[in-house]
């Protein structure tokens, strides 16, 4: 099992830590701290040896498409391992343009079962991420059955929205006042935040909590899951959370004080061990 | 020219039957299974059967939505459904999820398969792929603008449909969990509890909202018809008789009239206002002439309107007697209108109100009652004919 990280600042990415790296391409990224040029990702790929992922996962429009074209284009004579795409639109042009780099199936809220999985695996696609709101056990039904590799996200703080709206300046606007920063909201039933993050691509909403998966790990491992992803975004400390992760998954995940020393990292387990509903009438 | 096609929502038989006769020239429904109103009525098999045949005999379609984002355990069943649905008469699949396209086209080649507004396609580029998984037709993402829309239809092959009317997501379809996080309902399995409309708290007790207006097209249908949309759809199968009929037979009108020359500014002004009354909130062209701003939303201190013009819808019409099951208060010497699905509204002061039992009243008080009124008129007022206020007496 490998530790992907996507990072938060560019100051450290941790190529040096962790077995590869999520890159958010500049302009195409969304639901995402910082982003990288292409430039930046060259020189980035020619400087490290851990595995690079790059994120193209807006929706993409028209205009987007010639650009796109030679982003992808350039980004397959780099050593990149895969492309985290959300919009069809990247396999096709994968397919159209005969690009060697794999992808990775990044539609956040939909990679949900083995059978669409396996979908893409039969055109193309190497790689799911899988979605964030299905349980522990759902994830494993889907690495077992599916011939896709599944790629885990089991620290972060999660992204649960994405706008094409620009619903913190719109807020400001109505009134009166220009935008100073991003802004934290309370939803006030389950007295949680929700933090919204507006970039020229919409507005990106997070759930102001931690999700603390280092619990699940060990079964990850066992069920023979290839990747998971650690965000640094909102973590303290991660540094060393990152250095101690590589050393637990080097222990077959055998070392009990890691899941001890980081069980508190975090409000919750997100829908791990939560099944959601969706018929209330009875 | 093929003529545009006007789609409508139907959450259960009676909708759908008032919809069609309206003058929509399809519709939409749910399953017990599979769609993304899982807390609707939905139909069940006998009657989507039912249904196809209803608006089979107007030479009319019937689309069923299949368009949740299935999990592993939602996956048992599906293709004995979708076998069920063809035999009863379902004439296009809207999926979301793709590996059921191959099973739908290899099986049932004359059924269409339509990708979901789910998949908030967007780009000429991501539908050129779905052709190539033999896709009939694209529902748009409601953030594209009119350029961008004639962009994707002038590219592809397959038919263009596009919302016209109704509530929107503040988000981009299927790009939303809020529902999973603040109410632990899945969104894209049909339990979304439309999170993007409830108040949030930003500081200082201060709220923050991001709510949006609803989507009204009426101004630029020639417009999508003329860059060669193939469908129009109105949303909402949780809407009320008095509301489809309304929305659908209105836009009837704004299409027949801009096919036939003429449509005017004046005719335009009467479906705006017919339009506008049965709204309960405000409405916007969101992304279509522009990019979408702060006009476009809502913020603190916004409370939806509930309309009472809707009167009583008419069972039958004889001996001059208009027979109708009542549905809003209203009294001798108000001003009424009926209209027919036929698109005929005439007005009248009512003068002659009688119960169940043909007893002349000065009120009708009891919703869901069975009323009379006299009415002078030689019109033919059919079945579904609906009764609504158009000035009060007591105003």
């Amino acid at each position: 099992m490998k530790l992907l990280i996507e990072p938060s600042t560019k100051n450290n990415l941790y190529s040096d830590y962790a077995d590869g790296i999520i890159l958010p391409l500049e302009n195409y990224a969304v639901e995402s701290i910082i982003s990288f040029s292409l430039a930046e990702i060259k020189k980035i790929t020619k400087n490290s040896d851990c595995e690079v992922f790059i994120k193209i996962n807006k929706n993409l429009l028209n205009e987007d498409i010639d650009d796109l074209t030679n982003i992808l284009k350039e980004l397959d004579k780099l050593n990149i391992t895969g492309i985290f795409f959300y919009d069809l639109a990247v396999l096709e042009l994968k397919n159209e343009l005969k690009l060697k780099t794999d992808l990775v199936w990044n539609q956040t809220h939909m990679v949900n079962n083995y059978r669409t999985c396996d979908y893409y695996f039969n055109h193309g696609v190497k790689y799911a991420l899988l979605g964030k709101e299905i349980t522990l056990d759902e994830i494993i039904e889907i690495i077992n059955k599916s011939k896709i590799t599944s790629i885990v996200e089991v620290v972060s703080k999660p992204s649960v929205a994405f706008s094409k709206r620009k619903l913190v300046t719109n807020y400001y606007k109505d009134l009166g006042k220009t935008v100073s920063n991003d802004i934290i909201v309370k939803e006030k039933i389950t007295d949680s935040n929700y933090e919204f993050i507006e970039d020229n691509n919409g507005t990106s909403i997070f759930l102001d909590k931690i999700t603390n998966g280092t619990v699940i790990i060990k079964e990850l491992y066992d069920n023979n899951c290839q990747y998971i992803i650690f965000k640094e975004y909102g973590i303290n400390d991660f540094k060393e959370l990152v250095i101690d992760t590589m050393n637990y998954i080097r222990s077959h995940c055998e070392d009990e004080r890691y899941v001890s020393k980081y069980s508190k990292l975090g409000d919750s387990t997100n829908f791990f061990f939560k099944k959601t509903i969706y018929k209330v009438k009875k | 020219m093929k003529k545009i096609e006007l789609l409508s929502p139907a959450g259960d038989l009676e909708r759908l039957k008032v919809t069609l006769l309206y003058g929509a020239d399809a519709v939409y429904i749910g399953g017990e299974k599979y769609n993304l109103r899982a807390n609707a009525n939905n139909f069940n098999l006998e009657e989507i059967k039912e249904a196809c045949s209803f608006a089979h005999n107007l030479g009319k379609k019937v689309h069923l939505t299949l368009n949740i984002v299935f999990h592993n355990e939602d996956m048992s069943g599906v293709e004995e459904y979708i076998n069920d649905a063809v035999s009863a008469g379902i004439d296009a699949f809207i999926v979301s999820d793709p590996f059921i396209i191959n099973y739908i086209k290899s099986n049932f080649p004359r059924v269409e398969v339509h990708l979901s507004t789910q998949n908030s396609t967007s780009n000429y580029k991501a539908i050129e792929y779905f052709e190539h998984e033999g896709i009939d037709r694209v529902v748009l993402a409601r953030e594209l603008s009119k350029k961008q829309i004639k962009e994707i239809i002038d590219k592809v092959h397959c038919d263009i449909e596009v919302f016209i009317h109704g509530a929107m997501c503040t988000c981009f379809s299927g790009r939303c969990a809020l529902s999973n996080y603040v109410t632990n309902r899945d969104a894209n399995r049909g339990g979304c509890a439309q999170v993007c409309r409830f108040a949030f708290e930003n500081g200082n007790n201060k709220e923050f909202t991001m709510a949006l207006k609803d989507m009204n097209m009426a101004e630029y249908i020639g417009d999508l018809i003329e860059i060669g949309v193939r469908s129009l759809k109105v949303e909402g199968r949780m809407r009320s008789l008095y509301y489809l009929a309304t929305v659908i037979g209105t836009y009837r009108e704004i299409i027949d009239n801009y096919y036939a020359g003429t449509l005017d500014d004046d005719k335009m002004e009467v479906f705006q206002e017919r339009l506008d009354r049965v709204a309960n909130r405000e409405t916007s062209t969101h992304y279509f002439m522009k990019e979408a701003d702060y006009t476009d939303q809502y913020y603190s201190g916004r409370s939806e309107v509930s309309n009472q013009d809707y009167l009583g819808q008419v069972i039958s019409y004889e001996n001059n007697l208009l027979k109708f099951y009542e549905r809003n208060y209203f009294e001798v010497g108000d001003l009424v209108e009926v209209f027919t699905p036929q698109g005929i509204h005439f007005a009248f002061v009512v003068e002659e109100l009688f119960d169940e039992d043909m007893n002349k009243m000065d009120v009708a008080r009891h919703p869901d009652n069975i009323y009379y009124l006299k009415v002078d008129s030689d019109i033919q007022i059919p079945e579904y004919s609906m009764i609504k206020i158009v000035e009060r007496k007591n105003n």
